[in-house]
């Protein structure tokens, strides 16, 4: 029997909605949006969006439920602007600003330009929102403008000019930093950046302005202006850089107290691990830059590489994009703190560990300290919350006498008498069964494989 | 030299803000700021924008003419 159920977070738009039915995700069409869709599919701009790889490709299929037409796209793993560093905010940006140019040569336009409808697919950004598209309507200004500086251009000129940890300014408003906020926020000689004042400034006065007009406002927005709007826009977006912040993690693998041999010891047990396990779908936590994920990247269908540390998961993303990665997905997550669920009724954007749900494999590596001593977790907490998430557990054990223990422990009292190697076993075996454990030479750290009860 | 500039076209936008009609009344709509936003950057913006299409395309037929010519 054929089970459907509306996809939570999709409801605000009246012409299509996102629906599961067992267990795959489909695009569901009403007639409402009918004339749209079928210029988007018989323009060309489908097929030279889908082409370009800026647009998720999809199969018209059976419909299943009353509507004009279902659609059943490529799965892709779904991620949120505040889990993404500053270049993948900003690629995200560029790609919303390259499809409203394309669509606009065949005389069509994006309806919306919401962070949440770009997703990483195969190392790339890729829209996914098939029905954000509708007819150029002559005259008329870009609708989607004030969403695109909220959602894009205020967090990264945040993240730029402020602090770069100010994208979870969009757990607090799922529509994106709101002008007015942002304009307060960034520094006064942003008033002297052109791009920033119009965009963010004189944008936020405006919108404070006219926000309790009641005249209704005819304006004449040629064709001409939309075209120098985005171009505009895409300027500003491309002026915005990241600056180089101070990171605890940044540099992590020059800083480690490993040895060339014992460093290729781990990499090595690791290799062999692989070979043991299916790993299909990882999460990595504590990635870093994604050293030893890589490991796992000719096995893996997807590696979700998560870290707490913005210029780590920035790294990592070059990397990826360098490289040409299509398996690692670089994510900023903190693991003491993953993000929630948000929006109407906590539903409309779901919390990390749901989405991660179906992983087979975790790595922890080198993270066990951090969440004990650093945040004082015991270790059965951790262990239940890891086999909540997963099949296989690849973690390392570090010694409380280990030079990074030590550090953590420098200058506050020693409360920790519970760890121990012993009492993290333990703990640890009443979710997990121990399949493996290897000391790794010259060093206070002990490798284990285990699997899940 | 370039401060002076970027002070210049500042000014050049927050002039017309003064030109506006008086805010009014009634229900909250924050899109109205938003539209009239746009439009205020596209008008200075497209001129510039407008003038450097224009040329592309004196420069596009001169040089098809030219072409043309010489066959």
């Amino acid at each position: 029997m054929e089970t459907i159920i509306n996809q939570t977070s999709s409801f605000k738009d009246r012409t299509a909605q996102v629906v599961i039915n067992n267990d795959d995700i489909y695009r569901i069409i009403y007639e409402t949006g009918a004339d749209d869709y079928e210029m988007l599919m018989n323009s060309g701009l489908y097929e030279e969006l889908v082409q370009k790889g800026y647009l998720i490709s999809h199969q018209e299929t059976e419909n299943f439920t009353d509507c004009y037409k279902t659609i059943k796209p490529q799965k892709v793993f779904i991620t949120y602007p505040y889990e993404w560093c500053f270049s993948q905010l900003k690629d995200a940006a560029l790609l919303t600003l390259k499809i409203q140019q394309t669509a606009m040569k065949y005389n069509m336009s994006l309806k919306d330009a919401n962070a949440f409808n770009v997703q990483f697919f195969k190392g790339n950004p890729i829209f996914i929102d098939t029905t954000s598209f509708e007819r150029y309507k002559d005259n008329t200004v870009w609708y989607a403008y004030n969403q695109f500086c909220c959602q894009f251009a205020a967090p990264l000129a945040l993240m730029s000019k402020v602090d770069i940890g100010l994208s979870s300014l969009f757990l607090k408003d799922i529509d994106g930093i709101n002008l007015k906020l942002a304009s307060k926020l960034l520094p006064r000689r942003t008033f002297f950046d052109l791009s920033l004042f119009k965009h963010i400034h004189l944008h936020s006065f405006f919108q404070n302005q006219y926000s309790d007009t009641k005249q209704k406002i005819n304006i004449n927005f040629s064709k001409l202006q939309m075209e120098f709007l985005i171009s505009d826009l895409q300027k500003t977006i491309l002026n915005i850089k990241m600056q180089k912040q101070k990171s605890e993690w940044g540099e992590y693998y020059g800083n480690t107290n490993y040895s060339p041999d014992s460093f290729a010891e781990k990499i090595r047990i690791l290799e062999n691990y692989k070979q043991k396990i299916p790993c299909s779908r990882i999460a990595d936590f504590g990635a870093n830059s994604g050293r030893f994920s890589r490991i796992f990247k000719d096995k893996a269908e997807i590696i979700l590489a998560c870290d707490i540390d913005n210029e780590a998961v920035e790294k990592n993303y070059m990397q990826v994009k360098d490289v040409n990665e299509t398996n690692i997905l670089p994510l900023l997550v903190d693991i003491c703190n993953p993000s929630p669920a948000i929006g109407w009724a906590n539903c409309e954007r779901f919390s990390l560990f749901e989405r991660i749900k179906n992983i087979d494999t975790i790595l922890a590596l080198a993270l066990i300290h951090h969440l004990t001593i650093g945040k004082n977790l015991p270790f059965e907490k951790i262990a239940q919350t890891f086999s909540f998430l997963t099949e296989y557990l690849i973690i390392e054990f570090v010694e409380k006498n280990d030079s990074q223990v030590q550090k953590l422990l420098k200058n506050r009292e020693d409360i920790f008498f519970d760890y121990t190697q012993q009492n993290f076993e333990d703990s640890f075996k009443i979710f997990f069964e121990i399949i493996d454990r290897q000391p790794i030479t010259d060093t206070k750290r002990i490798l284990y494989l285990m699997r899940k009860k | 030299m370039y401060i002076n500039q970027k002070i210049k076209y500042s000014l050049i936008l927050i002039i017309p803000i003064f030109l506006m009609p008086e805010k009014a009344f009634a229900y909250l709509d924050p899109g109205t700021g938003s539209m009239i936003a746009q439009v205020m950057i596209a008008a200075f913006g497209s001129i510039g924008y407008g003038a450097v299409l224009f040329r592309k395309k004196i420069k596009e037929f001169t040089k098809r003419f030219i072409n043309k010519l010489k066959k």
